[in-house]
């Protein structure tokens, strides 16, 4: 959140005062703000995200039940996380989670981001009903699923054809996919205002010959929009990615990683260490794995997509 | 221009100063000074029965210039929420514990108050209770608790218009005529047993009270002590043995895993008539009754969990809560304040409004206030349930370090939905 603040704020800062800048100060023949502008969102991140962060790898070497002073172990929790059977089930799960969140969310969002940018007659109204999930806590979210599954007095009572004994939460697969599309109903308002935004940022021009050149709309969309989205899909499916990896609040209150530990993902693993079993040291080295995982993952995505090169999608307009 | 960028770069030094001043004054600086002036906050497992609490601190607070606030944690998070602040100025100046286990660790980092001194001062603080539940808060010979609330055994809940509907008399006296019922109400159609297994800890009542039905309450002390050895033994196997037989006999329905007790779930199958038996606490009572109160006066009924032909344990074993109890932080600002407010805990008021609500006081004048009970017949049978039972256990997940809970929970509940098998539950305990 902080580092795009600061990106941010630099272009738009930059073009204010620098024009009448003179070059005599202090020599400085630099065209850009110095790095004094960048030091407000430089503190709060270095504070709020590296401290902690540092905190949590010297952690993650000793054993600290939350009461008295930390005592370092070396690599013994490093040591027992490799060996837990859960720990490595988690992995997997979180990972499933993450495809699964990006399979059923960016179609629906792209569909719906691109035809809420358009100018037909209901779509304020319809755009605006789509978008209050977002504004409800995940908490409640999962309260209210919760209470609307329940197998007796919620919907899978009233249909049995599709649910049969409304036992939904009490498998591994019901758990996932209740789970699934409770991500689903609650993130897709998000990514659909990322590419409503995006879609609307597409030059009419591009259309116009398109269907000049006899380009229907389903080619259209295929062949102009789709592209033309390319930094939009990569923008979301990371954000979707870092989100799936730290999915809890859902899991905590819908399923309690259960039935058993069938759908306990590595960030409630994490609570459960640290917060359940007071096991800090074991927590914190869990919450390192979850940061090296999810930087790795952002990485590669920007490197495999050219994202860092930030090429244009206008070239030639 | 110029100066304005100067002002700028300015005013984001001073901010960011600013900043890491805040940062500093938040770190550091424990002990009571920090503590808010004329308050003392209680830490309290969130339920039904905190309207009591309230009552009780409304009264304190009404001659007192220090206000008792009260500080609601969801019970599902209440031990995680303790520990995470026990050991922070934002620390509760006195916490509601189980005693014995639960206090331990917070006992071992000098952070609980004995309270004996108060004791030599108002003797009643000790006397005024039944000296076995008062020990539990008992740690290498010092006192760190008072008891409040009441003792919670564990208990058969029924629907007793549901079992009249299906010609079932009386409730079951023994594990065969559990079967029994439970073969006769799933014949109707009707969930025999309701069970929130999405709690996990539900499940875990049926595990206390078969094991000490088959096994007499030696085992669980032995596993207590160390001796793992225990589970494997044949009373152990014999115990898992007749628990799968009652799930596999559809005592709990299929769906029991989607279903909880905390939101309300299994309370409402037996209070809606979908189910006819549910194995709860004794807050059962005060749980319907602030659904509906004369459900609870006049449909729910109550008995002792079945006895077991050739089992070991004494038919009137308890298991449950022996307790609750309030512990005073080593920090507090106001100890005397708090040392006041313990005195109420054992105030005529204080009973009568718990006996109210369905809770039983451990004080020796509980039992003169039983006919004030909203419902003195259940007050009186689980009064002599706790005063005749030769053992009353207290339930696993609290006998038991904080650490081992996740191991226990996951275990009953896999067990129960057939995800491991009786050697897989025993290996689970062994573990610990």
């Amino acid at each position: 959140m902080t580092t795009t603040l600061a990106n941010r704020r630099r272009p738009t800062r930059a073009g204010g005062p620098e024009e009448g800048r003179p070059a005599r100060r202090n020599g400085s023949s630099s065209s850009r703000p110095g790095f004094v502008w960048a030091l407000p969102a430089t503190i709060f991140f270095g504070l709020f995200a590296l401290v902690p962060l540092i905190a949590v790898a010297v952690l993650s070497f000793t054993t600290w039940r939350g009461l008295g002073d930390p005592k370092f172990v070396g690599l013994k929790n490093w040591e027992s996380l490799f060996q837990d059977p859960v720990m490595l089930q988690s992995l997997w799960l979180s990972l499933l989670f993450i495809v699964l969140g990006i399979v059923t969310q960016t179609p629906l969002s792209i569909l719906l981001g691109v035809w809420a940018a358009g100018t037909q007659k209901n779509r304020a109204i319809l755009s605006a009903i789509y978008f209050v999930p977002l504004l409800l806590s995940s908490a409640a979210i999962s309260v209210l699923w919760r209470a609307l599954l329940d197998p007796n007095f919620g919907i899978p009572g009233q249909m049995s054809w599709l649910f049969g004994d409304g036992n939904v939460l009490g498998t591994q697969t019901g758990a996932i996919a209740v789970l699934i599309f409770v991500g689903m109903w609650q993130f897709t308002p998000f990514h659909t205002l990322i590419y409503q935004g995006a879609a609307k940022q597409i030059p009419p021009v591009l259309y116009q010959a398109a269907s000049i050149d006899g380009a229907g709309t389903v080619r259209q969309f295929f062949s102009i929009t789709l592209p033309q989205l390319k930094n939009s899909i990569i923008t979301s499916v990371i954000l979707m990615v870092v989100g799936g990896l730290t999915t809890f609040e859902t899991v905590l209150i819908l399923t309690n990683g259960g039935p058993g530990t069938s759908t306990t993902i590595t960030a409630f693993h994490m609570y459960q260490e640290a917060f359940r079993r007071f096991d800090f040291g074991a927590g914190s080295a869990i919450a390192l794995v979850l940061v090296i995982i999810s930087t790795a993952i952002s990485f590669a995505v920007v490197r495999v997509s050219g994202y860092d090169k930030m090429r244009s999608s206008l070239e030639g307009l | 221009m110029n100066k304005n960028g100067w002002v700028t770069r300015g005013l984001a030094g001073l901010g960011a100063l600013a900043l890491g001043l805040t940062m500093a004054g938040c770190s550091g600086g424990s002990g009571s000074a920090s503590r808010p002036e004329n308050e003392i906050h209680i830490a309290m497992y969130g339920d039904a029965g905190n309207t009591v609490e309230q009552k009780i601190i409304d009264t304190f607070n009404a001659t007192s210039e220090v206000k008792v606030v009260l500080d609601k944690i969801p019970g599902a998070e209440y031990q995680s929420k303790l520990q995470t602040i026990m050991d922070t100025p934002n620390a509760p100046d006195i916490f509601f514990n189980w005693g014995g286990g639960s206090i331990k660790s917070f006992v071992d980092a000098d952070l609980v108050l004995p309270l004996d001194d108060f004791i030599k001062e108002d003797p009643q603080l000790k006397e005024a209770f039944l000296p076995s539940v008062f020990d539990t808060a008992v740690i290498d010979g010092k006192s760190y608790g008072i008891p409040m609330r009441g003792t919670q055994p564990v208990m058969l809940f029924n629907n007793s218009k549901v079992l009249a509907d299906a010609g079932i008399s009386a409730p079951p006296a023994t594990w065969e005529e559990l079967l029994e019922d439970v073969k006769i109400l799933k014949d109707k159609g009707i969930t025999p047993i309701a069970l929130g297994a999405g709690d996990r800890w539900p499940t875990l009542m049926w595990f206390e009270y078969l094991y000490d039905r088959v096994a007499g309450d030696g085992l669980f002390k032995k596993a207590l002590e160390g001796d793992t050895s225990v589970w494997e033994s044949e009373d152990s196997r014999k115990a898992l043995g007749m628990l799968r037989e009652l799930v596999d006999a559809g005592a709990f329905g299929t769906n029991f895993d989607s279903v909880k007790f905390t939101d309300g779930g299994s309370p409402a199958l037996l209070a809606s008539g979908k189910a006819g038996f549910e194995l709860m606490g004794s807050w059962e009572y005060s749980t319907q009754q602030s659904n509906d109160a004369q459900f609870a006066a006049e449909v729910l009924g109550y008995s002792e969990f079945p006895k077991v032909e050739g089992g070991k344990g004494d038919e009137n074993n308890l298991v449950g809560n022996t307790n609750n109890f309030y512990s005073v932080h080593k920090n507090t600002r106001y100890p005397e304040v708090a040392r006041d407010f313990l005195k109420l805990m054992y105030s005529d008021q204080f009973v009568q409004e718990q006996v109210g609500i369905g809770n039983l006081p451990t004080t020796t004048n509980t039992e003169k206030f039983l006919d004030k009970a909203a419902d003195p017949e259940y007050a009186k049978y689980q009064f002599n349930l706790v005063k005749e039972a030769p053992s009353f256990q207290l339930s696993w997940d609290q006998a038991y370090p904080p650490e081992a809970t996740v191991t226990i929970l996951t275990a009953v509940s896999q067990f129960f939905s057939g995800q491991i098998d009786e050697d897989g539950f025993i290996k689970a305990m062994q573990s610990l």
